[in-house]
């Protein structure tokens, strides 16, 4: 669970899970380059990401590797205290019944959870709007909040979710 | 929930809005709901929130290593008092040091000794226990960080001078 830094540093590590062995894999959530985009495809990573250079985006890798394996853009919204996901997945074959690593999604969302904390404290927010009907997963998974079309993590559920991914 | 739709979710969302319009109004009806429920909230939530906020500064700190001359252990320490205690008097009572030895630390007029590292790291597992996971090296790391980064970024002040006093008498 935790990384070492030089002799006695020590700092949380974020994991995933290897589906097949039960393995904690230690990951790192790094922002995206320029030069990642040649390897960011609508065919493995569902949405055309080129869209978000712009924007805030992140990467999820395994520790010491290049493969990215999941991503997230977002809009920091200051005046709101709030951070917006914009895109949010998980590679093709992270996908499904049959994904190689679990938790891949839900690092990301922790990570904006941390950031809304640590910048904003009390009132630290990470909304989301989805399109569909898939609002019931995130509100079961990640005991987001309904107001209206959009989905909000608040407090006291964004410290729970937080202490439940940096306890597991 | 149809298979088809269960797939979608595996995947990922996009939650961009499609208009300035759907956003300024969303905009409206989230905050007012959130203030609504932020009136309701405990004082311990907040204590809480305050207290995790802390702790992910002080990780963020030392993520980042060197990053300057800023008085790091001081503004922690300060805070961490804040959220605990009306007055500082209490805190140092606590400890079982004077109110002007615990000044004297925040004001960075003096260094913090062993003793008051060892206290302040007590202290502290104590206060997270239930409340986040907390590293019980974290005060410690923080303090030594901060003199690594006076060290380096204070080299025009203290170099001439010891470099006179360092001789290479058998240099090879």
């Amino acid at each position: 669970m935790f990384a070492k830094y030089g002799i006695f540093f020590y700092i949380y590590e974020m994991n995933i899970v290897d589906v097949s062995t039960d393995e904690l894999i230690p990951i790192e959530i790094l922002p995206v380059e320029k030069t990642d985009y040649k390897f960011i495809s609508k065919n493995r990573y569902f949405f055309n990401w080129k869209e978000e250079q712009n924007q805030e985006v992140l990467k999820l890798i395994i520790k010491g590797k290049n493969d990215i394996l999941g991503l997230i853009s977002y809009e920091d919204i200051p005046e709101e205290w709030r951070f917006h996901i914009r895109l949010l997945t998980v590679s093709k074959e992270n996908k499904g019944a049959n994904r190689k690593y679990s938790k891949i999604a839900g690092n990301l969302i922790v990570y904006l959870a941390k950031l809304a904390i640590r910048k904003y404290g009390i009132m630290g927010c990470v909304s989301l709007r989805p399109k569909t009907q898939i609002a019931q997963h995130y509100i079961k998974n990640y005991k987001m909040k309904i107001t209206g079309m959009t989905l909000s993590l608040e407090v006291p559920e964004i410290l729970d979710l937080i202490n439940q991914y940096e306890n597991e | 929930m149809n298979k088809k739709s269960e797939e979608y979710i595996d995947f990922g969302v996009d939650s961009r809005y499609s208009t300035i319009e759907e956003k300024t109004s969303d905009a409206v009806i989230l905050m007012q709901a959130r203030l609504e429920r932020m009136k309701n909230l405990p004082k311990e939530q907040i204590i809480r929130t305050k207290l995790i906020q802390l702790k992910l500064e002080m990780d963020e700190f030392l993520k980042q290593g060197t990053l300057g001359l800023s008085h790091k252990f001081s503004d922690f320490l300060g805070k961490y008092i804040d959220i605990l205690y009306t007055k500082h008097a209490y805190f140092s009572k606590d400890l079982n040091i004077t109110p002007v030895f615990l000044s004297q630390i925040i004001n960075g007029h003096r260094l913090a000794s062993e003793e008051f590292l060892l206290k302040l790291t007590v202290h502290s597992e104590k206060t997270f226990e239930t409340v986040c996971f907390f590293n019980k090296n974290t005060w410690f790391q923080i303090f030594y960080q901060e003199k690594i980064n006076q060290l380096i970024f204070r080299q025009d002040e203290w170099r001439s001078e010891i470099e006179k006093q360092v001789k290479f008498s058998e240099l090879v």
